[in-house]
């Protein structure tokens, strides 16, 4: 008579259980998203702050400038036409070279820290220990019914358990935070928007390049073009790619101060760009397989490994 | 009523700015902090170097077609 009971009662303990992990879930969702909301305020404020003064100092020497130009047009005076000059041309400087899409580096971990503080917080509560693997996603060009336009944007899958199995097509498709079948959660990788701009800034879409192509692209646009690092090299190691970046401006994110967890797993931003470009290239899913800090932090090295979908 | 400088003070003056941001854009550090509060784009301090390294280029060229052939 009392085996019905004990049944019943770890049925109902079962259930109440389930339901309080999908509340902590959805709140933890909730926090994810007022956080990154917060974020892009403090940026645009930022933004705004840092562009009205050079802005005003550079009207200010414009219109003096000028009118010190016409006034050694009046006088005939050559030192007031030497200072005109300057100031027109200092002006019309700090105008042109003015800092818009600079801001300060120490801003950029600032801005991450929390998004990964709640990935680990979202990974230790569900108690998910896969390994992070980036799904590369269908070109935008490529044609696909309706319910599987999701599978054109690029996610990262991090399973429940140790090992490894994908979602179905389907499943991904449905865009969803928790996955059912098998157990898990699609997240946006971190270092998916910075891969926009590598291929606004390169006028490339890298899944139409080779990988020579996009190593020397990755090279160029990180060091040169947008001084994300003062170095970066990459190269194939038999199965691996090797990827070795020193002064990295996302370096602070793997201080043991803030010890997180998913900055190693899923990638600190410039890591997890490097992770989806490679998706992109070779169409095949990638995984983070180790990466190593120097204890300076001027060193990051990564390790990612590909493997077919 | 006429513009005071001619020619080749227009083009001194050239060269000297010009040199001052080569200087400038080289010594310049990408991450702010090490500038202060001041914060310019690197890049685009470079370009207007190398374009006003070659307007005064131009400016010598103009002299020296301008001089007469001895």
């Amino acid at each position: 008579m009392t085996l019905p009971k004990s049944k019943e009662n770890s049925k109902k303990k079962g259930k109440t259980s389930k339901e309080t992990e999908l509340t902590e879930v959805q709140f933890l969702v909730e926090d994810l998203q007022l956080l990154q909301s917060e974020n892009e305020v403090l940026r645009q404020e930022l933004l705004r702050y840092r562009r009205l003064p050079s802005s005003k100092i550079g009207f200010t020497l414009i219109i003096v400038g000028a009118l010190v130009l016409v006034a050694s047009f009046v006088a005939t005076s050559t030192v007031l036409a030497f200072i005109g000059l300057g100031l027109t041309f200092w002006g019309a400087l700090f105008l042109f070279a003015k800092p818009i899409k600079f801001v300060r580096s120490t801003l950029l971990d600032s801005t991450a820290l929390s998004s990964y503080t709640t990935i680990d917080k979202i990974m230790d509560d569900l108690n998910y220990k896969g390994k992070p693997t980036y799904i590369p996603p269908y070109p935008q060009e490529a044609y696909l019914p309706e319910y599987l336009k999701g599978l054109k944007e690029m996610i990262v899958f991090i399973s429940a358990k140790d090992i490894t199995t994908m979602p179905t097509l389907e499943e991904m498709a449905k865009r969803q935070f928790l996955v059912k079948n098998p157990k898990g959660m699609c997240i946006t990788p971190p270092g998916f928007a910075l891969v926009s701009i590598f291929e606004k800034e390169l006028g490339a879409d890298f899944t139409k390049i080779d990988l020579d192509g996009l190593y020397k692209s990755l090279s160029t646009v990180i060091v040169n073009n947008l001084e994300l690092a003062s170095s970066f090299e990459i190269d194939a190691e038999k199965e691996l790619i090797h990827v070795k970046i020193t002064e990295s401006a996302y370096k602070d994110l793997y201080s043991i101060e803030y010890k997180l967890k998913s900055v190693h797993s899923v990638g600190c931003p410039l890591t997890s760009a490097v992770a989806c470009a490679l998706a992109k290239t070779t169409g095949k899913l990638v995984t983070i397989a180790k990466s190593h800090v120097s204890p300076d932090l001027k060193t990051i090295e990564a390790w990612y490994q590909t493997v077919e979908g | 009523m006429q513009f005071p400088l001619s020619i080749s003070d227009i083009s001194l003056w050239i060269a000297v700015v010009t040199i001052i941001l080569l200087v400038t854009s080289e010594l310049i550090s990408p991450y702010s902090e090490y500038f202060g509060d001041f914060v310019i784009d690197k890049a685009r301090l470079r370009l207007l170097a190398l374009i006003l390294g070659a307007v005064f280029m131009v400016t010598v060229l103009l002299r020296v077609i301008a001089s007469p052939l001895i």
